[in-house]
């Protein structure tokens, strides 16, 4: 015990100097809080935004249909994958948020003066919007069941037509009979999501339309898509759902990971930025604990000289010094959790606004918010604290050894301190 | 890369059963100090009529499903076609109509006429394995290739020609080249070998059945067939064919496809 209080006194034996390393450590742990802070925001917000807009969590489909996308590859083509079956099986998963059977199509859509390619996606509504966003982000109009055939476009795609809502929009495509489908649909919704290769190309459908349209199946789907409470789980799951004997051999599901691995790329190299940012921060905080406890043993070399004359262990020395810059380093913890606290609470809650600068921006086929918001990487805020507690402590451990060593003759022969 | 169109070899075909001054052939087939274009000038010429009619039958076999489709088709020169479905019922009255590059389908359910994109000229026409390329583009092959005979002689008991075409370095064609096999007795047409610019073979044509028809002995019958997907085919079968006939005003513009 004794050593406890020996520490704590040393520490306030220079107390401005001490206090300058106190906040020094608190500094350096309030970048890496409000840094952390950030980084994790964007991937969050990333990875929201890429699986979030449209992809989902995790997609089945029947195995054969990626990459070619083949109109036939249906889930519920065969027996043995009944629609109904599946999406009953996926709703007994307690940490499935959401799913939403879609159709997928290419057709060509006019309105008499103009026409256009476009992707066709039939989903229901009611389902798809606890799975995605793009529904909700609706800049007008909505699908609507009230009328027959209600269809939304893209807003590029919209103004290429010169559709409005409406319009009359003939759509015309290969049918999965060899036939030729087409029927006349009212534009009822614009979309716009901020991903350009979307809105230029993007005609939403009811899902029964779609079918209808390309002569499928009222059970024939190409996609379900799957939302879960954390995205993190998506790999697991998937390989829980592929390895799952309730689940028909022919449909495989697959991450947002394998989905879109740039994203997932990105994801890690994000988590391999934290780890790099510790380390910098770390190192600097530990060269200045490094110089103040040099200093510190430096001043004391006499008193610890004569305290091992009077027969005190070294290792009780080690120990009080290393723990008065444990102190040094909790007490610089605590004030930079504070400090960055406060920065989160603004850079949560606000943001930072940087669409004076960038306006709209995708990346890696996602859309980036123009207001940077921070989230707490919880874990990362803990393993940074330990990092720094742990480089504070083997900063001090240098000069603590150093101490332990003196010979007590030299030691008391030096001059008295000022 | 802006090579659009699936070659010059669709309306070719296309046009060629829809008939042409095909009488006039026999009286040439015996020039043989004919070059190989000037011959291939004039099978390409004898499939372009004045004008003609007819009533084809197209069956399309995919590994999914297999339709027969019937067809009225009117022509004239060789950039305006009207082509009208009789059956199946389901889309009887469908119409596509092309004058020069234009093209235009009418859908009878919807009462709509639309015109087709250039994005959409590499889809297939009416679910055949022909591309609405196929029936617009209008070039010439003694334009778009240079042509050489490789070969004259018996081939399975038949004299032919076969010619190797090659296409001018700024053609608007697809095709890297194209092996065309043509009966030496009559210049009718037998196999056209269709092949991508890394002279991998995608698609071949095949003639038949040569009949009289229409006053003219004609192939009544052709095969497309894809590289990639042997088992698959679209067939033109004609049934009905007659050559310069009088078509009446009008029967080539928009109006008309509602009729």
């Amino acid at each position: 015990m004794i050593v406890l209080r020996l520490g704590w006194r040393n520490l306030w034996r220079n107390p401005r100097r001490s206090l300058i390393t106190i906040s020094a450590v608190g500094c350096g742990y309030a970048i890496l809080i409000v840094l952390i802070g950030l980084t994790v925001g964007i991937a969050g917000q990333m990875l929201k935004n890429g699986t979030g807009l449209l992809m989902g969590d995790l997609q089945l489909h029947h195995s054969g249909y990626l990459p070619e996308r083949s109109l036939y590859d249906t889930i519920g083509s065969d027996e043995d994958s009944a629609l109904e079956g599946v999406l009953h099986q996926l709703s007994l998963y307690p940490q499935l948020v959401g799913r939403s059977p879609r159709v997928y199509g290419f057709g060509l859509l006019s309105t008499g003066e103009h026409s256009a390619g476009a992707r066709l996606m039939g989903v229901d509504p009611q389902v798809e919007v606890r799975v995605s966003s793009f529904l909700s982000g609706l800049q007008a109009g909505a699908l609507d069941d009230s009328v027959e055939r209600s269809l939304l476009l893209g807003d590029v795609l919209a103004r290429e037509l010169e559709a409005t809502i409406g319009s009359q929009v003939a759509i015309v495509t290969q049918a999965a009979d060899g036939s030729l489908g087409n029927d006349l649909f009212l534009v009822s919704g614009i979309l716009h999501t901020g991903l350009s290769y979307l809105d230029r190309s993007l005609a939403v459908l009811y899902l029964e339309d779609l079918q209808e349209l390309l002569a499928l199946g009222p059970d024939e789907v190409h996609e379900i898509a799957v939302r879960l409470e954390d995205p993190m789980d998506a790999d697991g799951f998937a390989a829980q759902l592929n390895a799952s004997e309730e689940l028909p051999a022919n449909i495989s599901a697959r991450s947002w990971g394998e989905l879109a691995p740039q994203l997932k790329d990105y994801v890690s190299l994000a988590q391999g930025m934290y780890g790099f940012i510790i380390l910098i921060i770390g190192l600097f905080t530990a060269m200045g604990v490094l110089n103040t406890m040099m200093m510190a043993v430096f001043e004391r070399s006499r008193e610890i000289g004569l305290v091992l004359a009077l027969g005190m262990r070294p290792l009780l020395i080690v120990s009080a010094i290393l723990l008065e810059s444990l102190f040094l380093g909790i007490l610089g913890l605590i004030g930079g959790f504070g400090l960055g606290a406060w920065g989160m609470s603004y850079l949560t809650t606000q943001g930072l606004d940087l669409s004076r600068w960038m306006g709209e921006l995708s990346m890696l086929g996602t859309r980036i918010d123009p207001v940077l918001k921070a989230s707490w990487g919880w874990d990362y805020v803990l393993w940074s604290a330990l990092g720094l507690l742990l480089a504070t402590l083997l900063a001090a451990f240098f000069p603590a050894v150093k101490a332990a060593r003196l010979n007590p003759v030299q030691a008391l022969s030096a001059p008295v301190e000022g | 890369m802006s090579r659009i169109g699936s070659g010059s070899k669709g309306i070719w075909i296309l046009l060629f059963l829809m008939g042409g001054s095909i009488g006039s052939l026999s009286a040439q087939v015996d020039s043989p100090q004919l070059s190989p274009a000037e011959i291939i000038d004039k099978v390409d010429q004898m499939l372009r009529g004045d004008s003609s009619q007819g009533r084809v039958e197209m069956a399309v076999v995919t590994r999914r499903w297999k339709r027969n489709v019937m067809m009225e088709i009117w022509s004239e020169g060789t950039d305006k076609a009207l082509i009208k479905v009789l059956q199946p019922k389901k889309e009887a009255g469908m119409t596509t109509l092309k004058v020069g590059s234009d093209m235009w389908n009418y859908l009878p359910k919807i009462d709509r006429t639309i015109r087709i994109p250039t994005s959409m000229m590499m889809a297939s026409w009416m679910g055949s394995h022909f591309t609405n390329d196929d029936l617009v583009k209008e070039s010439r092959l003694i334009r778009d290739y240079d042509i050489e005979i490789v070969y004259e002689g018996d081939r399975e008991g038949v004299e032919v020609y076969e010619f190797l075409l090659t296409p001018h370095p700024k053609a608007p064609v697809v095709w890297g080249k194209m092996l065309y096999q043509v009966r030496k007795k009559d210049l009718m047409p037998i196999r056209a070998e269709y092949y991508d610019e890394n002279e991998e073979l995608k698609r071949t044509l095949t003639f038949s059945e040569y009949r009289e028809m229409g006053g003219r002995l004609v192939p009544t019958k052709s095969r497309m067939v894809p590289q990639d997907k042997p088992e698959e085919y679209t067939e033109m079968i004609y049934h009905e064919l007659r050559f310069d006939i009088p078509i009446p005003q009008g029967t080539f513009s928009l109006s008309s496809l509602r009729r």
